[in-house]
């Protein structure tokens, strides 16, 4: 299963790395974006399915709403990836969970897979030990 | 009497206040009465003054005051506590005062001692008579005498506690409105009647007007139910009272003030009074808080660090596929510090990675939580004493189960579907015990005959850092590792301020 996806962050090696392990699982990286605005055009030039989006980027914090506006607006299905994960504790509507930064590319790949199956609807029994679920 | 005695004397006399004071009926009826008692013509509240008698109440005398020499009353006090003297003629002490030899024509006299609480005599009740009386006086006038002075000096004790009440009030007043703090009182139940100057001051409200309930419009909206919740908590139980909120000042803006209260008990241990102080404490809490904020950026920047530095080794590694395997050690290693510095670093609310406190066991069980079950139940079973823990012992506690935990998952209890590990952590006196016991893994054939990195870890984790033993023991079951720690090595500089 390949999926179209963007990401969503300000540090450049973090990004790539993502990029590489990404691309590793056969998906298609339509982009990364290091602000809320580069993601916004990303996103309405491009068939997006899934944003991994950061809560800090270079134009603040900003990630959170950015991640509401795609999942209720752009139908986009969202998982934030960051080093904060108090921020988004409660919940954002529309988005799936978070996932902590540093993480792994096993961590990465089961919380991808997890974000894709849901998306297609499917019934997911059980989701990774890594990733905090919203809702 | 020698200078030293009469110089108290003078002094307790003058604590009375009683001196040039206006006539008052209490005292002029005392003298009418024993006037009349004796059926004399002149009685006297006599006070002896530094070279001068003076009268608070007199009948029969019309002054208010006389000269020293010819006074009966001052013989009285070198004397004895009453003097009766049945006529002045015949008497050697008196025969030659101008009073008796001259026109006044004194012939008796009668006087009690008024004497301080000190037992120091500061003048006298008398009685004074122009005949003589050789009979002297009745046992009954004797009496009434005695009471009537009694009755004097306590109308002047009262009359000196009134005065310093006045004084202490006035003492009080005067240190509460220099305080740089806002001082307030209230009865036992709340009901606010004082402020003192700085209030009105720093509010800029009308005199009197946040008397009573009034006090807590002045706080800022937000914080005026936690006031008013925790006022009623200390009104109700005499608990002191503290709080900060923020009181508006005259400018209108709210400013951080820090309140506290204390009750003021009776010997019956009854609340009499609350006083309590508001102090504005905005500029330090502004320092606090633009502190907070440097130190969680900061805290946030090195947290991002270790995300870079993870990234930079798995790329760095991309080129070599020999490498890959040590790659992702190195990285699951510097997560895992990663993990320990969320733990440990400074954090608002909204930042905790957890909700409540950051606990030895909250963060063991986040660190395990990559280990769960598909279905999320724990195969590290957590069990015993929780403990607090700082940044210093964050880093070894992290790598330390960090190897345990891996080196599970590769070759011991963590590597077979019906594995697991219990993890006990136990406080035994001024040790803090961790014992991680592998259970349902594959047989263990004995101590392995080459030690890994990640065991030369954790030893070096424990016994160089924390200043623990560790002990690896192979049982068949399964291994079990036992970290035996000071108590005091998780959280060091909390154990270093509780220190006396």
């Amino acid at each position: 299963m390949t999926a179209r996806i963007l990401i969503i962050e300000d540090e450049a090696l973090v990004a790539m790395e993502m990029r590489f392990v990404l691309e590793d699982l056969g998906h298609e990286v339509v982009g990364t974006a290091a602000d809320a605005k580069s993601a916004l055009d990303l996103v309405k030039e491009n068939d997006v399915d899934l944003a991994l989006v950061d809560i800090h980027l270079s134009d603040g914090p900003t990630g959170v709403d950015l991640g509401r506006e795609l999942a209720t607006h752009m139908g986009v299905t969202v998982l934030y990836m960051t080093a904060n994960p108090g921020m988004v504790r409660d919940g954002v509507e529309g988005t799936l969970g978070v996932l902590s930064k540093p993480t792994d590319e096993h961590s990465m790949q089961t919380a991808v897979d997890y974000a894709l199956r849901r998306r297609e609807g499917r019934t997911i029994e059980y989701a990774p030990p890594g990733l905090q679920l919203f809702g | 009497m020698n200078s030293y005695r009469e110089r108290q004397r003078l002094s307790a006399l003058r604590a009375y206040g009683i001196l040039d004071t206006e006539p008052e009926a209490a005292f002029d009826d005392i003298v009418k009465l024993i006037a009349r008692v004796f059926d004399a013509p002149i009685a006297v509240v006599n006070l002896i003054d530094e070279g001068r008698q003076w009268f608070k109440a007199e009948v029969g005398l019309g002054v208010r005051e006389t000269p020293l020499e010819t006074s009966f009353c001052a013989h009285a006090i070198l004397q004895q506590d009453r003097l009766v003297v049945p006529d002045a003629r015949t008497d050697d002490r008196f025969a030659c005062n101008p009073l008796v030899t001259g026109e006044s024509g004194l012939r008796f006299y009668a006087g009690e001692l008024l004497k301080s609480e000190e037992g120091l005599p500061i003048g006298t009740l008398c009685v004074l008579d122009t005949r003589a009386r050789p009979d002297g006086a009745t046992p009954i006038q004797m009496e009434t005498l005695r009471v009537l002075a009694a009755q004097v000096m306590m109308q002047l004790e009262l009359r000196r506690s009134l005065r310093m009440r006045d004084q202490s009030e006035a003492q009080f007043r005067a240190i509460a409105d220099s305080m740089p703090q806002m001082v307030w009182s209230t009865l036992p139940d709340g009901f606010h009647d004082y402020y003192n100057a700085r209030w009105y001051e720093f509010t800029g409200v009308p005199d009197g007007s946040t008397d009573g309930e009034g006090w807590n419009d002045m706080f800022h909206p937000d914080d005026q139910g936690r006031a008013w919740t925790r006022w009623r908590h200390s009104l109700t139980t005499g608990e002191p009272y503290e709080i900060e909120y923020r009181l508006r000042h005259r400018s209108g803006v709210y400013r951080w003030t820090l309140g506290r209260a204390m009750p003021i008990r009776n010997e019956q241990g009854e609340i009499v009074r609350w006083f309590g102080t508001c102090t504005d404490i905005d500029e330090l809490k502004r320092m606090e808080q633009s502190k907070e904020l440097l130190s969680q950026e900061l805290s946030h920047r090195i947290k991002n660090i270790f995300a870079v530095i993870s990234a930079l080794i798995a790329l760095s590694a991309r080129r070599h596929p020999e490498a890959k395997e040590f790659a992702g050690s190195v990285r699951t290693r510097i997560n895992a510090l990663a993990r320990a510095h969320e733990f440990v670093r400074p954090h608002t609310e909204t930042s905790r990675p957890t909700v409540g406190t950051m606990t030895l066991h909250a963060f063991l069980s986040d660190l395990f939580k990559a280990y769960a079950m598909a279905d999320g139940t724990d195969r590290v079973r957590l069990t015993g004493d929780d403990a607090v823990f700082d940044d210093q012992a964050a880093t070894s506690v992290a790598l330390l189960f960090h190897e345990l935990a891996t080196n599970a998952a590769k070759y011991g209890a963590l590597s077979t579907e019906a594995g697991f590990v219990d993890l006990e952590t136990r406080k035994a006196g001024d040790r803090f015990i961790l014992t991680w016991r592998e259970q349902g893994g594959p047989p263990v054939a004995g101590v392995p005959e080459r030690t890994g990195f990640g065991s030369a870890l954790a030893t070096l984790s424990v016994e160089g850092q924390l200043g623990g033993r560790l002990e690896r023991n192979w049982d068949a079951g399964g291994l079990c590792v036992v970290a035996d720690l000071p108590a005091t090595a998780l959280s060091r500089r909390l154990a270093a301020r509780n220190v006396p």
